[in-house]
């Protein structure tokens, strides 16, 4: 007894030498709430050396996939507050929040820093027989609910849908594909008619394997200046997932600050710039003040997103 | 096309190009054969390396890793009876009673030279066939992928041991494992118990490391008083004098086999999201069903090692179409190689052999010098390799178990899965001591998830449920399952009453 006493001492006193130690003293994780080789796996592995080259510790990053990204989500909320385990988010933690398919919502976290931004585009298989989304909207029409939709329920792939479907008053059907990988394999075989993609898959199109409809940007993406804008056509719709990194709740504000000034110094990094245009991604960088106010008007907007679409569970 | 390999096999073979591929798969070698540690994430350790190299150079290592990891597992498996990776699962049903019988290095041999030789069919049907093969895969709509589940869970019947029915709530047991947790639409826990670390479901890696290396351990352990070392009949020069040229006959000698379990495999790897566990657990379902004497199987036959071995390396050959044809990552590894394909700007897709020649056939070239540095590297390990089967048991069992912790640990960084790791030990060596075959149980744990997501999306996509049956494929899938069942049912009850018949003989 005497002898778990002083051990139990021993290990206070080391854990007190450990919170008075400089953050951070050993390596810091980064939760990606999708398998390897995913979208926001691509975007956040060559962040993460940079993030390393700035914050002065190994940054592992953990892929926790499941469960509509909930699952990763979850277990970035339940780690202890002291940045050491950081969380890769985009849009999806208000969609999946208010559709009621995660208890995990944005306020479970402090905001860090945005990193970047990806537009949807709405994409069609080879197989279907429209040649845009003219075509589109009048079979649409003419066979209300019929039309397929590989999407991960709750998440962004089906709110963006879901805004198209409004915005021009049709109805679609959706399946549940999750993540981007099977999404493509579904839709290249014709298994499903439509998808929310972006322009990593442009190969595909060049191919004739894929078809673009239409891009949900403001302006023509110069890298495929043939692919309409939604709002061209007509349809009100701009949206892009935008991917940041948030810290458990209670995060030391000095901690915060230093994550934030090493995050600011790795999304500034040409080579970041550099990887993130091949990958049809914008740089988008938001210091901790910018980025929770931007996170606040986002959750509200997908709040009335998912209200408006029927999808509020909440 | 010919010379277009010609040219990438002298390209790759330069040093440039030769030394990551050979560290590569030393580095695969290593942790396909460190149970626990799976070829996924041996691969994303090797990532950050290649960031610095040319594309060719980061996806030769990356290749090396996908190939020395395939055929790695097969040491841990034939050796200790722990599946190195999930693909080498069905390498213990047979590996594991070759080694114990005193003859660990023809089990470790003849599963290494099948790994060449059905890695090399794999790359043969990689390099010829891709266009068609592509073709085919993308037939594959979720009511054939529901099809194809159906059949491979209908070789539970096929590998349940003496008793019928146990065998089927093994499978059972492992199909309710997969329920657990959120349901993969719309996020609806079940069976969590208010436990909210159940309601992310259970990794499928921890199980499998709990059953088969807990279980394995622990009715090692209890034989107190027998064989202090796992094989004692092994002297440690033995171990290194097998005749390749035997084992290289007893594999080509079975032609049809090896190219049926080559074709299993590389059709299982185009197909995405199978893998090389359930390949190998296909194959060796066959070569059962088409051997003479199946009874033998699981007693250290030669055929349930080659057909396992064989099969789960041409079955990467087999994903390497996918990524080849398509762009599209077939299983987590390709996934993460088209992952560093994009962060070297290469865009992938289906132009990517059209752009990207002299990569598309260094890959080509890279897979195929892959195997025979595979079987350099193992080879000059196994005299080392094959003392862990004199180390006894005492020191041997405690590293094991560390390992399997640490790699249960590793796989997510997160202590939840090791808790896994000891609830499905515990559950293992129940069933174990119970008499379930854990085989089919695993094979449920492999399969449940993609059945049922396929099941939703077939019904989401369209509610008539006669699809299944009348779309061709998934018929045909179908048909096979119910033919399967019941073969191996007649194949069962033939061999019962046959072992019915010698014990009558007998008094």
């Amino acid at each position: 007894m005497k002898k778990l006493a002083i051990a139990l001492t021993g290990f206070a006193l080391l854990a007190t030498a450990g919170a008075f130690a400089a953050y951070p003293d050993r390596p810091v994780k980064l939760i990606v709430p999708w398998p390897a080789g995913g979208d926001t796996d691509n975007i956040f592995r060559p962040y993460a050396p940079l993030l390393q080259k700035h914050i002065g510790q190994t940054v592992v990053i953990a892929n926790v996939g499941g469960a509509s990204g909930t699952k990763g989500a979850k277990e970035a909320k339940d780690a202890p507050p002291d940045g050491y385990t950081l969380y890769a988010v985009h849009d999806y933690i208000h969609s999946t929040y208010y559709t009621g398919v995660s208890d995990v919502n944005y306020t479970d976290f402090e905001p860090i820093c945005m990193i970047s931004s990806t537009a949807s585009v709405l994409t069609a298989s080879p197989k279907t027989p429209w040649k845009d989304w003219a075509g589109l909207l009048a079979d649409a029409k003419a066979r209300p609910g019929q039309i397929s939709v590989g999407a991960t329920l709750g998440s962004t792939s089906h709110f963006f849908p879901a805004l198209i479907e409004k915005a021009a008053g049709i109805k679609f059907k959706y399946v549940s594909y999750e993540g981007l990988a099977p999404r493509m394999n579904a839709i290249l075989g014709g298994h499903t008619d439509l998808t929310d993609a972006n322009m990593t898959q442009k190969g595909k199109v060049e191919a004739g394997q894929l078809k673009f409809i239409a891009i949900a940007t403001e302006k023509r993406s110069p890298e495929m200046p043939g692919v309409p804008t939604l709002k061209e056509l007509g349809v009100n719709v701009v949206y892009d997932v935008n991917r940041g990194v948030l810290a458990p709740k209670g995060t030391p504000a000095d901690v915060l600050v230093k994550l934030e000034s090493s995050c600011a110094a790795a999304a500034k990094e040409p080579a970041f710039a550099d990887s993130m245009k091949k990958q049809a991604t914008d740089v988008r960088y938001m210091g901790r003040k910018q980025y929770a106010d931007w996170l606040k008007g986002n959750d509200d907007l997908n709040k009335t997103l998912a209200k408006d679409l029927g999808l509020l569970k909440r | 096309m010919f010379d277009l390999l010609g040219t990438a096999l002298v390209n790759v073979a330069q040093v440039k190009y030769l030394l990551p591929l050979f560290f590569g798969t030393l580095a695969g070698v290593v942790g396909g054969a460190l149970p626990g540690v799976t070829i996924t994430m041996t691969i994303i350790v090797v990532l950050p390396f290649t960031f610095g190299l040319d594309p060719l150079q980061g996806l030769a290592a990356m290749t090396g890793v996908y190939v020395g990891g395939s055929a790695g597992g097969l040491i841990t498996a034939c050796l200790i009876g722990i599946p190195g990776t999930p693909s080498a699962i069905a390498t213990t049903f047979d590996g594991h009673p070759m080694a114990k019988k005193g003859e660990p290095g023809r089990a470790v041999w003849l599963g290494v030279w099948a790994s060449f030789f059905g890695g090399l069919l794999g790359g043969a049907f990689l390099i010829l066939a891709t266009g068609p093969l592509a073709k085919f895969a993308l037939q594959f709509g979720p009511w054939e992928f529901f099809s194809l589940f159906v059949f491979a869970l209908s070789m539970v019947a096929g590998l349940v041991e003496s008793s019928l029915a146990k065998g089927l709530v093994s499978g059972g047991l492992g199909l309710i494992v997969t329920i657990l947790g959120s349901d993969p639409v719309m996020g609806q826990k079940r069976l969590t118990l208010g436990i909210p670390f159940l309601e992310g479901g259970i990794d499928f890696l921890p199980v499998l490391i709990g059953v088969f290396a807990f279980a394995q351990i622990m009715s090692e352990v209890e034989r107190m008083g027998g064989a202090e070392k796992l094989a004692d009949a092994v002297d440690r020069s033995l171990g290194l004098a097998v005749s390749h040229l035997k084992v290289i006959g007893e594999i080509l000698g079975r032609p049809f086999l090896l190219l049926w379990v080559a074709f299993i495999g590389v059709v299982i790897g185009v197909l995405p999201a199978i893998g090389g566990s359930a390949a190998s657990m296909m194959a060796y379902d066959q070569a059962k069903k088409l051997s003479k004497h199946p009874q033998k199987f699981g007693s250290g036959v030669p055929e349930g090692i080659i057909a396992s071995e064989a099969s789960n390396n041409a079955n990467v050959g087999g994903s390497l179409v996918t990524i080849m044809a398509f762009g599209i990552p077939g299983d987590a590894v390709t996934a993460v190689m088209l992952g560093a394909l994009t962060i070297h700007g290469i865009q992938s897709g289906p132009l990517f052999i059209l752009q990207n020649p002299e990569l598309a056939y260094g890959i080509f070239a890279a897979y195929l010098l892959a195997h025979p540095l595979m079987v350099l590297i193992i080879g000059l390990s196994t005299s080392f390799m094959l003392r862990i089967v004199t180390v006894p048991k005492a020191v041997l069992f405690p590293v094991v178990l560390v390992l399997c912790v640490i790699g249960a640990y590793a796989l997510n960084n997160t202590m939840s899965n090791v808790y896994v790791l000891l609830a499905f030990g515990l559950i293992g060596y129940a069933m174990v001591k119970g008499g379930f075959p854990l085989a089919p149980f695993i094979l449920g744990v492999i399969l449940g998830d993609q059945i049922e997501i396929n099941l939703i999306r077939a019904i989401m996509t369209d509610a008539d449920p006669w699809l299944f049956l009348t779309r061709p494929i998934s018929g045909a899938l179908i048909a096979l399952s119910v033919a399967s069942v019941v073969f191996a049912i007649w194949q069962h009850y033939r061999h019962q009453s046959k072992v019915a018949g010698d014990s009558e003989t007998d008094f």
